[in-house]
C-alpha cells in the first residue's frame, strides 16, 4: 500500500486540479469553452453593434475603432469590413464606415435580444448586476429570433433593458431619447437618472457601487474640474467626471421637488408605524411582484411587530397579515414614518 | 380584405408608438390602482368591529417564543422532546413488526413456497419480501409517531416561528430559514423531507434546501450509527461511560451533519447556484388549536404511507438483487464475492471494506437494510458456517457479542467503524430520495447533483480520515 503521506499529498493536488478546471465561471474548462466561441456569426454581429454603437454617438466607426472594440488585429478588421461590405451590410462613408439599412436591422435585431437577456438576467435570475452584460454578450449570438420573441412575450414586452436602454421593438423601433449626459447637467437643476452605460465594467461597478439605478431623481450640487457632487434621491453622491459621463438624465419640469432622503423600513423598531411610498428600482422581478402581492404599494399602512431572536428577520403587520422580511428587503422599501398619536 | 389588413396595420403601428409613452412601470400602476379600489371598496361595504388594543394571545406567545432569551432554548427542548419520543416510543412497535413479518410470517411463507422450484422461493421469499419487511419494520413506527407529531406543531403554527428565528443563521450560509423545517423533517426521512421543500418558494434557496437535506441522519441510518458506535466506540470507555460515550459519537456525527449542512449551502449558492432567482419572505400566520384527528389522518396518509410505498416498492428489486447476487455464481465464486474481490483493495485504501461498498450499492433502494446486506454479505465472503441464514438472505444478530465475533472475522477495524459511520452520513440518497428529488425539481441536472455531490464528499473525507489515521499511527 502507498505510503499515507504520498496519496494524502497526490489527493491534494488532483483536487486542486479538479477545482482549477471546473470552477464555475472561472474554471479553465469554461473559460476554453468560452474562447472557443468567436464563431463568423458572433464577429459579424459584434461588428455590426459597433457600427451601430458609433453612429448612435453621432460618429462613424473605423477601421481602428472596429480592431480595438473587438480586440482583434487590423488586418482581420479589413477582411471583416470587406466582408460586411460584401453582404451589403456597411457602406463606406467620409472617412469611415456607416450601416445600409439591411446591416442596420439587423444590428437591432441583435441589440433587441441583448436587452432582452439583460432584462431576462435582471427580472427572472439571481445573476449578479456587473455580470448581466458579459452574460447577456455571450447568451445573444445564440438565440434565434423565435427564441427572443418567446421570452419577450413571457416577460409581457418590457421596454427597456436594466441599464434603462430602450429594447427595439421587434419591427426594430426605438423611442426618440432626449435624454442628456449627468456631466452636462446644470447646477441646481432637478432631472431624472434614466440611462446607466454598462461598459466599461470598471466603472459600471463603481456606479452600481453607489447604488445609481433608472427612475432616480438628481440635483448636481458642485461641479470641479476633478468631481461631481450631486444628490439622489436625497443622498449625497461624489463622482469622478468620467464615471458621471456614464449616466444619462432627463431634465424634469421646474414645478417638481427634490424628494427625499426617505426612510427606509428596516429603520423602523417593533411597535412602529408608517406608510409606504414606494419600493426601491433596484428591487426587480420576482421579489418586486412578491413585495407588491403582499400589498406592498404606495398608501399601505406597515406595523413593525417584532424582531427575530437571531436578530435579522423582523415582522412587519402588513394589511392585516404578519410577514417577515429580511432587513436587506426591507432597506429597499421607502417609507414615511408615522409619529405615535 | 385589404382594407382590414391596412387598418390592422395602422392599429399596430399606432400600439407601437403609444407603448413608449405609457412608460416601463405601467404593471406597477394597475397592481397600485387594484390596491386603491379594492381598499375603496372594502372601506365602503366592510364594517369593522371597534379596533381593541391588540392585546392577545398571539402577541404575547409570539413575544415570549421569539424573545432572545426564551426563544431558542424552547425550540431546542420542543425538537428534543420530538425526538425523544420517536425513539422511544418506536423501539417496541418496530420489535413487534420485525418479530410477526420477519420471526413468523418468514417462515410459514418459506414453508409454503415449498412447492415451487428453490430458485423461486429463495428470490421471492428469501429476496423479495424479507426486503420488504425489514424496510416496513424499521421505517414504519418512527415515521408513524414523527410526523404526526411535527404536522401538529407545524398546524398550532409554531413551525413558522423556528424558521423566524433561524432565518439569520440561515441566510448567512445562503439558504432560507424555512430549510430549519425540511432539515428537521429530514431526521424522519429525507423523501419527506425533499418534498417539504415545497414550502421553500425561492428557486434558489429551494435547491439548496433539497441538495442539503441528505446531511440529515434518517431513520434508517440512525440503528447504523447507534449500532456501530455502541459496538466500537462505546466499547472504548468503561463499561459504567460506554452507553455516554457512544450517544456522544452518534451525536457529533448529527452535528458534523448540521456543519456540512450550512457549508455545503454557503458553497453551493456562490457557486453552481448562483445565477438562481432568490426572494425571501415568510409569513406567521396566527396561533390556533390544532385539529388532531385530521392532523394524524393526513400525516399518515400524506407523509407516512406516501413514502413508505415508496420505499417498499423501491426495496423489492433491491431484495431480488441482493439474493440473485450471492446465489448465481460465476466459476466457483458468487457475483456477490467477486464483486467484494474486486472493490476490496479501494474500499480498505480509503478506510471501509469491500464488503461495505457492495452494501452500499445494492442497498441504494433504502438504508434500512444496508446492516442486514453487511452482515448477510460477510458470511458469504468468509465462508462462514453455522451463522446467518444462507446465501442472499438478510438477517440481524441477537447481541453485540455476536455482532463482534462476525465483525472481527471481516477484519473490521475502529478506522472501518468510524468511516462507516462518516460514509452513512455522507454518501449519495437512497433511490427513493432521489426520486422524489427528480419528482419535485423535474430536473436530471440537480437529481445528478444531489446524487453524485454526497458522494464524492463521502469518498474524499474516508480517504482523507483513512490516511491521517494511518499517519498518526505509523508515527506511534
Amino acid at each position: 500500500m502507498t505510503h499515507p503521506l504520498e496519496s494524502l499529498i497526490f489527493a491534494c493536488l488532483a483536487i486542486a486540479l479538479a477545482l482549477a478546471l471546473f470552477w464555475p465561471q472561472q474554471g479553465f474548462y469554461w473559460q476554453i469553452r468560452r474562447g472557443n466561441r468567436n464563431t463568423e456569426r458572433v464577429v459579424i454581429e459584434d461588428a455590426l453593434k459597433h457600427f451601430y454603437d458609433r453612429e448612435e454617438r453621432g460618429s462613424a466607426g473605423t477601421l481602428a475603432s472596429l480592431a480595438g472594440s473587438l480586440e482583434i488585429s487590423h488586418d482581420k478588421a479589413a477582411s471583416l469590413i470587406e466582408r460586411l461590405q460584401k453582404m451589403d451590410l456597411l457602406q463606406t462613408y467620409r472617412h469611415g464606415f456607416r450601416l445600409k439599412s439591411e446591416g442596420r436591422s439587423y444590428s437591432l435585431r441583435v441589440i433587441r435580444i441583448h436587452r432582452l437577456w439583460e432584462r431576462y438576467l435582471a427580472d427572472e435570475t439571481g445573476v449578479p448586476e456587473v455580470d448581466w452584460h458579459r452574460e447577456a454578450e455571450f447568451r445573444e449570438h445564440r438565440t434565434s429570433a423565435d427564441q427572443a420573441e418567446e421570452m419577450a412575450a413571457r416577460m409581457g414586452n418590457p421596454q427597456y433593458d436594466p441599464h434603462g436602454d430602450p429594447i427595439p421593438s421587434s419591427t426594430g423601433e426605438l423611442p426618440p431619447s432626449n435624454g442628456i449626459l449627468l456631466t452636462h447637467l446644470p447646477v441646481d437643476e432637478l432631472a431624472l437618472i434614466v440611462h446607466i452605460e454598462d461598459e466599461p465594467e470598471i466603472l459600471y461597478k463603481q456606479l452600481v457601487a453607489q447604488a445609481l439605478h433608472p427612475g432616480m431623481k438628481v440635483q448636481i450640487a458642485e461641479k470641479s474640474q476633478d468631481r461631481i457632487v450631486f444628490i439622489a434621491d436625497g443622498e449625497e453622491i461624489v463622482l469622478a467626471p468620467v464615471a458621471a459621463g456614464n449616466v444619462t438624465v432627463e431634465p424634469l419640469p421646474k414645478e417638481q421637488e427634490m424628494e427625499g432622503p426617505y426612510d427606509t423600513l428596516d429603520t423602523l423598531s417593533p411597535g412602529e408605524n408608517a406608510t409606504v411610498i414606494g419600493i426601491s428600482r433596484a428591487c426587480r422581478g420576482m421579489q418586486r411582484r412578491r413585495l407588491m402581492d403582499l400589498g406592498v404599494v404606495p398608501g399601505t399602512t406597515i406595523s413593525a411587530e417584532m424582531r427575530s431572536a437571531g436578530g435579522d428577520p423582523t415582522a412587519y403587520g402588513i394589511r392585516g397579515a404578519t410577514i417577515a422580511l429580511r432587513s436587506q428587503q426591507a432597506k429597499q422599501i421607502f417609507v414615511n414614518r408615522k409619529e405615535a398619536a | 380584405m385589404k382594407k382590414q389588413a391596412v387598418q390592422a396595420e395602422e392599429i399596430l403601428n399606432s400600439a407601437n408608438k403609444l407603448r413608449w409613452q405609457i412608460g416601463d412601470q405601467f404593471h406597477d400602476s394597475l397592481m397600485e390602482s387594484i390596491y386603491r379600489d379594492a381598499e375603496r371598496i372594502s372601506q365602503t361595504v366592510v364594517n369593522k368591529k371597534d379596533e381593541k388594543p391588540r392585546f392577545n394571545w398571539d402577541r404575547t406567545l409570539d413575544r415570549i417564543l421569539t424573545s432572545r432569551v426564551v426563544g431558542l432554548p424552547v425550540m431546542m427542548l420542543l425538537l428534543a422532546l420530538v425526538f425523544w419520543i420517536t425513539i422511544a416510543g418506536a423501539n417496541v412497535p418496530s420489535g413487534m413488526i420485525a418479530s410477526v413479518l420477519i420471526d413468523k410470517v418468514h417462515p410459514i411463507l418459506k414453508d409454503a413456497a415449498s412447492v415451487l422450484p428453490w430458485w423461486m422461493s429463495g428470490l421471492l421469499v428469501d429476496g423479495v419480501y424479507l426486503a420488504a419487511a425489514w424496510v416496513i419494520s424499521v421505517m414504519l413506527p418512527p415515521m408513524a409517531i414523527f410526523f404526526p407529531m411535527f404536522t401538529l406543531l407545524e398546524d398550532f403554527g409554531y413551525l413558522p416561528r423556528v424558521a423566524f428565528n433561524l432565518d439569520n443563521l440561515f441566510r448567512k450560509s445562503g439558504a432560507h430559514g424555512k430549510q430549519a423545517l425540511t432539515m428537521s423533517m429530514g431526521y424522519g426521512c429525507n423523501a419527506a423531507g425533499i418534498v417539504a421543500t415545497r414550502i421553500i418558494d425561492s428557486p434558489r434557496e429551494r435547491l439548496i434546501a433539497i441538495i442539503t437535506n441528505n446531511f440529515a441522519l434518517c431513520n434508517g441510518r440512525w440503528p447504523t450509527q447507534i449500532l456501530i458506535a455502541s459496538l466500537f466506540i462505546g466499547s472504548l470507555a468503561p463499561p459504567a461511560l460506554a452507553g455516554l460515550v457512544s450517544a456522544g459519537a452518534v451525536m457529533a456525527v448529527t452535528l458534523l451533519g448540521i456543519l456540512l449542512t450550512f457549508a455545503t449551502s454557503w458553497a453551493l449558492s456562490r457557486t453552481i447556484l448562483r445565477g438562481e432567482a432568490s426572494t425571501f419572505s415568510l409569513e406567521l400566520p396566527p396561533y390556533r388549536p390544532p385539529r388532531i384527528l385530521q392532523t394524524l389522518y393526513t400525516s399518515l396518509i400524506d407523509r407516512t404511507i406516501f413514502v413508505l410505498w415508496r420505499a417498499v416498492v423501491f426495496a423489492v428489486p433491491a431484495g431480488a438483487v441482493i439474493w440473485l447476487i450471492s446465489n448465481i455464481k460465476i466459476g466457483d465464486l458468487s457475483i456477490a464475492a467477486h464483486i467484494i474481490n474486486l472493490f476490496d483493495p479501494f474500499g480498505l485504501f480509503i478506510g471501509l471494506n469491500g464488503v461495505i461498498l457492495l452494501a452500499y450499492i445494492i442497498a441504494i433502494p433504502a438504508n434500512e437494510i444496508v446492516i442486514p446486506t453487511i452482515l448477510m454479505l460477510t458470511v458469504l465472503s468468509l465462508h462462514m458456517a453455522g451463522v446467518g441464514e444462507g446465501a442472499g438472505v438478510m438477517f440481524e444478530l441477537q447481541n453485540s457479542d455476536a455482532y463482534m465475533r462476525l465483525f472481527n472475522a471481516g477484519g473490521w477495524t475502529l478506522l472501518t467503524a468510524i468511516n462507516l459511520m462518516l460514509f452513512s452520513l455522507v454518501h449519495n440518497p437512497c433511490s427513493t430520495t432521489l426520486y422524489t428529488i427528480y419528482k419535485e425539481t423535474k430536473s436530471a441536472k440537480w437529481t445528478a447533483i444531489s446524487a453524485f455531490l454526497p458522494i464524492i464528499m463521502g469518498l474524499l473525507l474516508c480517504f482523507f480520515v483513512a490516511q491521517i489515521w494511518r499517519l498518526v499511527q505509523g508515527m506511534g
